[in-house]
């Protein structure tokens, strides 16, 4: 039996809307569904049940009135700041109100809960926490993804219909990949940032929407965004792949998978598939590392790094005390790589409309060892995954991951689409596309956990 | 592995020139960091961008002038 609380986010906030649920009940009910599972998944960090009704009897009639939805750790909530997933962060934080924040409230919506993150931003698993790891609803035992891990097991665990992710080398697209969801990585600047305690030195990081599907991302994305993202029917699409590593050192059920997707794709949208080149994607990936590293590193002292806070992981204290050291000059180049890479870009999104590619190489793998078996040999899941990821951020370009398939083990795999600058809602047309071709096989799909004793409204 | 040879020597000179103190945890974390990083840091240095003429103040929210 479906419950409100099974519906997405489009179908819960029309039922609000429509009267056929009360959004008082609906809360309630969320909250007592939290309760029930998060314990297995660890996504929700946080609830404040007194703000959240506060948040609920001061709600606008807006497009999200009466949904409860998620944040991840990275905001500033007016009674909460953010902790960024660990015991310290590198700049002051305070409780306020974010971008996020305001548009959620501003839209209606009611935030239930803060979502974990994996620490410090800094991890493609979500396995390192300072509230411990999220889990992966699919298999409890395996990575969400991060970092905006919670965000991501919150909605494929179907504790909410739609959460609010971050995205600075590929945290929402990689968790949406794990998690079999679909997370929009909006064009850089076009979606709240207000708030983040990076937001005035980033040049990467966005805020983006977890969903089910690509719908619940457009409704979500246009709140975030303060602008309707219109709908179109991708026709014609041209779609630029890519022979290389990214596209091709991938496990055999990856590649078949978005092979297919691909085909689908195309056959849906009376498209065509073009071969594209595109060189120096490791130095592009390397360049956005170095780029975030430094940004991340502002105002942070030698005497500030003696003094860390013990609870922070020790992957956290070397890492950061490493980026104190990293050469200048490498940054430099960074930028000019950046420049490089966004001119061909440019040139090639004269070519096609969206350049298609894995969003990770290979399914969600353990939380106690996040390591992946590729072509080329076994590799962390962070090295392999950010070769796919960090091009969308280097250049501020659009990009989103889509289900497109269960592995042997029955783990989401996902297939990435990229545009040119400005072209979020073409991502979500094809996605759309997508779902259309394969009969929303996908996005409908549901872990164990989530079609457990559904939480009567 | 190129780069990661001189490591003994450039990671305990860069944190002590920086007054960075470090616990064996944390050289053991650095040394694998720098081991993942330096070798394509050189790549990365040693590819030719001198054609490239960087973008002033980059628009990343629009595609390149």
């Amino acid at each position: 039996m479906t419950t409100p609380l099974d519906l997405g986010l489009r179908a819960q906030a029309a039922a609000v809307a429509a009267g056929d649920v009360e959004p008082g009940e609906l809360l309630d009910a969320t909250l007592t569904r939290l309760e029930e599972r998060n314990p297995a998944l660890n996504a929700v960090v946080e609830t404040f049940p007194e703000r959240s009704r506060e948040m609920l009897a001061a709600a606008p009639e807006g497009p999200l009135r009466g949904v409860p939805v998620v944040i991840k750790d990275e905001w500033p909530l007016p009674w909460r700041a953010q902790r960024f997933g660990a015991a310290e962060l590198m700049a002051p934080t305070a409780p306020g109100e974010s971008g996020p924040y305001r548009a959620l409230r501003d839209a209606g919506a009611v935030i239930v809960g803060v979502g974990n993150m994996h620490e410090l931003g800094a991890g493609s698993t979500g396995n390192v926490s300072v509230y411990g790891p999220a889990r992966n609803p699919w298999d409890t035992e395996r990575c969400p993804g991060g970092s905006s891990s919670g965000p991501a097991a919150s909605v494929a665990g179907r504790l909410v219909a739609a959460a609010v992710g971050a995205d600075g080398l590929g945290s929402v697209r990689f968790p949406a990949a794990y998690c079999g969801l679909t997370g929009l990585k909006p064009t850089f600047g076009r979606s709240a940032m207000e708030g983040h305690h990076m937001a005035p030195v980033t040049s990467l990081i966005v805020s983006g929407p977890l969903c089910a599907d690509a719908g619940d991302c457009r409704l979500l994305g246009s709140v975030l965004y303060g602008e309707q993202l219109g709908a179109g029917d991708a026709a014609g699409l041209r779609i630029g792949i890519v022979r290389d590593p990214v596209s091709e050192d991938v496990t055999p059920e990856v590649g078949a998978a978005c092979e297919a997707a691909i085909e689908a794709l195309r056959a849906e949208t009376g498209g065509e598939v073009r071969e594209i080149a595109l060189p120096d994607l490791e130095a592009a990936t390397l360049a956005a590392i170095l780029i975030i590293n430094s940004e991340s590193m502002g105002g942070v002292t030698p005497e500030r790094l003696n003094r860390l806070d013990p609870e922070l992981s020790p992957i956290a204290r070397g890492t950061l005390k490493y980026r104190m050291m990293l050469p200048a000059t490498a940054t430099v180049q960074s930028s000019r790589v950046r420049t490089l890479m966004r001119r061909r870009l440019a040139t090639l999104f004269e070519q096609v409309d969206v350049i298609a590619w894995p969003t990770v190489p290979a399914p969600a793998p353990p939380l106690d060892a996040p390591m992946v078996e590729l072509p080329s040999g076994v590799n962390t899941a962070d090295q392999a995954n950010v070769r796919g990821a960090a091009l969308a951020n280097l250049t501020g370009i659009p990009s989103i991951s889509m289900p497109v398939g269960l592995s042997s083990e029955g783990l989401p795999l996902a297939l990435q689409l990229q545009a040119a600058w400005g072209g979020d809602e073409l991502l979500l047309d094809a996605a759309e596309a997508l779902e259309r071709a394969n009969g929303r096989r996908w996005v409908e799909s549901l872990p164990p956990l989530a079609e457990a004793s559904p939480t009567e409204v | 592995m190129e780069g990661t040879a001189p490591a003994d020597e450039f990671i305990p000179a860069g944190l002590a020139s920086l007054g960075i103190e470090a616990d064996e945890v944390d050289l053991a974390v650095i040394g694998a960091v720098h081991q993942l990083l330096w070798p394509p840091i050189l790549e990365l240095l040693a590819l030719d961008t001198e054609g490239v003429v960087p973008e002033r103040c980059p628009d990343l929210s629009k595609a390149p002038e």
